[in-house]
């Protein structure tokens, strides 16, 4: 079932915390809700689910307006941060408890309940703790229960409010994981909150970055990755060094250093962004572009090496390299460097926010 | 210890003893007696409406304060303890001056042949009044702690505003509920001063168990007056029983499944 989202405001006293959103999410995909806190996407997610009404806007199921229908109208499967599980009822129970509570006409006979929870028990792999109650689970199990009593009721389509923000590191990865091949198995249009840039990137069909009530760009992992929209979605789906340049006859001038990357309009200022692993640091100069840096603080814990150094202007600036990499330049403390940049994005000076 | 001898205990065996101090026979016939049968009854009519009344408002007002906002909310909640605040005397005053003959609907009242002060219904009133905050004080912080998600997920899974209230919201908070509950109708049969000054101590008419006491005891009737003040000392005994009984339920269950988590976590 596709989704639409058409010129939804939504305010809190004087919060703006929606403002005139545009979204479609065509059917069968599964779609991140990607933005720091306060970025509006929470808001959307409740609107969508009938949680929290819109101010102005409308909202659409397959072409039909929902607007006006209540949650449990618009048959959607929520999941809750912290899962909101009934903590009087069993996982059973709380499984089936959106099949017990169907008027008797279209309620399914006991039979057919207790199969269909106990399928569902065996797609969230928890078969054998249908009779625990929920402070008896971990938080992932919690998770899948939430899920499984979620999709009990067949929903049109399935939100999840940052389903795995109240997890621990590791079972995060391995729950979202899941998540994707869950999806890729019953195909049912889904919308996830995170503000994860790497959860969104990995887990999410389409990634949609929202900031301050407002959406930033809408695309594919790869898209909003490799060719973001603005400065913000740049600076939050990444690491990030920014440089104040400027641009002089069609060129963007860093310091005195031209670099690559097309400006958006002549313009005197503007800004240059540089992911650290864009930024190759050399021990001599190879006649390529580049300024000059002082190492302050290396970081070799981890897949990438980390250092920070200075730059001739005096900004700091932060790179990341390979192991291998690292070990052939066999770099120090207070060594000055020569630092090309690789892969640059150069936006109107302008518009930073 | 001995403090709570002196203060507790003690009291406790002067009332029981005194009430047998002539004998079983006595006491038995004593709690017979008209004027003391009717007490009992009046006693029980009162806190038999106060106690439904409170209940269903004390929901009522804990739901709507603890999960909503709107415009008034902490004035609500100061109206709630205002019975806490005054005094039961002047609250009993207060429904005088409201429906007495000479109050403010006093007049319109006695032309309708209604009778409220010096009747049952003021007794009625005034008991609901002084129990007015119990229910509520007792599940508004508990109701507010458990917030809005699980009434949320039911609705997201088709249940309509009963289903969600009867199988999510109330199995949540039935204890604190019962322990409300029974502390209001302790408080229901046992007040005296409101009732007091709205009952007219009409014997066996519009005299309650407390201020029967009272009369009898006023009266040098010592036997009669603690036969039926051990009534209430023992509905005070039954309601701290039942008080501890509930609170180690409940601290039972969550051994129950403590002890059920590790044996799946050993096995």
């Amino acid at each position: 079932m596709s989704i639409e989202a058409i010129g939804i405001t939504k305010r809190f006293g004087h919060f703006a915390a929606l403002d005139n959103v545009d979204l479609t999410i065509p059917s069968g995909e599964l779609v991140a809700l990607l933005g720091p806190s306060g970025s509006g996407k929470t808001t959307l997610l409740r609107i969508i689910a009938g949680l929290e009404f819109a101010d102005s806007g409308t909202i659409r199921f397959n072409g039909s307006d929902i607007t006006e229908q209540t949650a449990g109208e618009r048959r959607v499967g929520f999941v809750f941060q912290h899962y909101a599980l009934f903590r009087h009822m069993t996982v059973f129970e709380n499984i089936a408890f959106g099949l017990r509570v169907r008027p008797r006409k279209v309620r399914p006979p006991k039979k057919t309940i207790h199969s269909k929870v106990y399928d569902l028990l065996r797609l969230i792999q928890l078969e054998n703790l249908a009779h625990r109650y929920p402070s008896q689970l971990s938080g992932g199990q919690r998770q899948r229960v939430a899920l499984a009593r979620a999709l009990a009721v067949e929903p049109s389509v399935l939100l999840l409010d940052e389903p795995f923000g109240a997890l621990d590191a590791k079972v995060r990865l391995e729950l979202r994981r899941w998540l994707r091949q869950l999806h890729d198995e019953i195909h049912i249009t889904s919308v996830f909150v995170t503000h994860d840039q790497e959860e969104a990137l990995e887990v999410a069909d389409r990634v949609v970055v929202m900031n301050q009530g407002r959406i930033e760009q809408v695309g594919s992992p790869d898209e909003v990755y490799n060719h973001p929209a603005t400065p913000f979605v740049y600076r939050f789906l990444g690491n990030v060094n920014l440089f104040h340049g400027r641009i002089d006859e069609g060129h963007a001038l860093l310091h005195n250093t031209a670099v690559q990357g097309k400006p958006p309009a002549d313009n005197q200022s503007t800004l240059v962004y540089v992911r650290p692993h864009s930024l190759e640091i050399r021990r001599q100069p190879n006649g390529e572009t580049h300024f000059r840096a002082t190492i302050k603080h290396i970081n070799a814990a981890g897949p990438l090496v980390k250092v920070e150094a200075v730059t001739e202007w005096g900004g700091p600036v932060h790179v990341e390299m390979s192991q291998e990499r690292f070990r052939d330049l066999q770099l120090t403390n207070n060594e000055s460097v020569f630092i090309t940049p690789r892969d640059v994005k150069v936006f109107d000076g302008h518009s930073s926010d | 210890m001995l403090f709570l001898g002196v203060f507790l205990f003690l009291p406790l065996a002067v009332v029981f003893s005194s009430a047998l101090a002539k004998g079983l026979a006595a006491y038995l016939a004593s709690l017979r007696e008209p004027d003391a049968w009717a007490a009992i009854r009046l006693t029980l009519i009162a806190a038999g409406i106060a106690v439904p009344a409170n209940l269903l408002f004390g929901v009522a007002a804990a739901w709507a304060i603890g999960k909503f906002d709107f415009f008034g909310k902490s004035v609500l909640i100061t109206l709630i303890d205002l019975p806490f605040a005054v005094s039961p005397v002047v609250s009993g005053l207060i429904y005088v001056l409201l429906f007495g003959l000479q109050g403010l609907l006093g007049p319109w009242l006695a032309a309708h042949d209604i009778k409220i002060i010096f009747a049952v219904p003021g007794i009625v009133l005034a008991t609901i009044f002084v129990t007015f905050p119990f229910v509520a004080r007792e599940l508004i912080p508990l109701v507010q702690a458990q917030g809005n998600d699980e009434e949320e997920a039911a609705l997201t899974l088709g249940a309509g505003g009963w289903q969600t209230f009867f199988r999510v919201t109330l199995p949540n908070i039935k204890w604190g509920l019962l322990y409300g509950v029974i502390l209001c109708n302790a408080r229901a049969m046992g007040e005296f001063g409101a009732v007091s000054v709205v009952s007219g101590h009409i014997r066996g008419r519009t005299n309650t168990m407390p201020l029967h006491i009272e009369i009898l005891y006023n009266e040098y009737q010592f036997v009669p007056a603690f036969a039926v003040a051990s009534l209430l000392a023992l509905l005070a005994l039954l309601t701290l029983f039942v008080k501890s009984a509930i609170e180690w339920k409940a601290k039972q269950q969550l051994a129950r499944l403590e002890a059920a988590a590790a044996g799946e976590e050993l096995a």
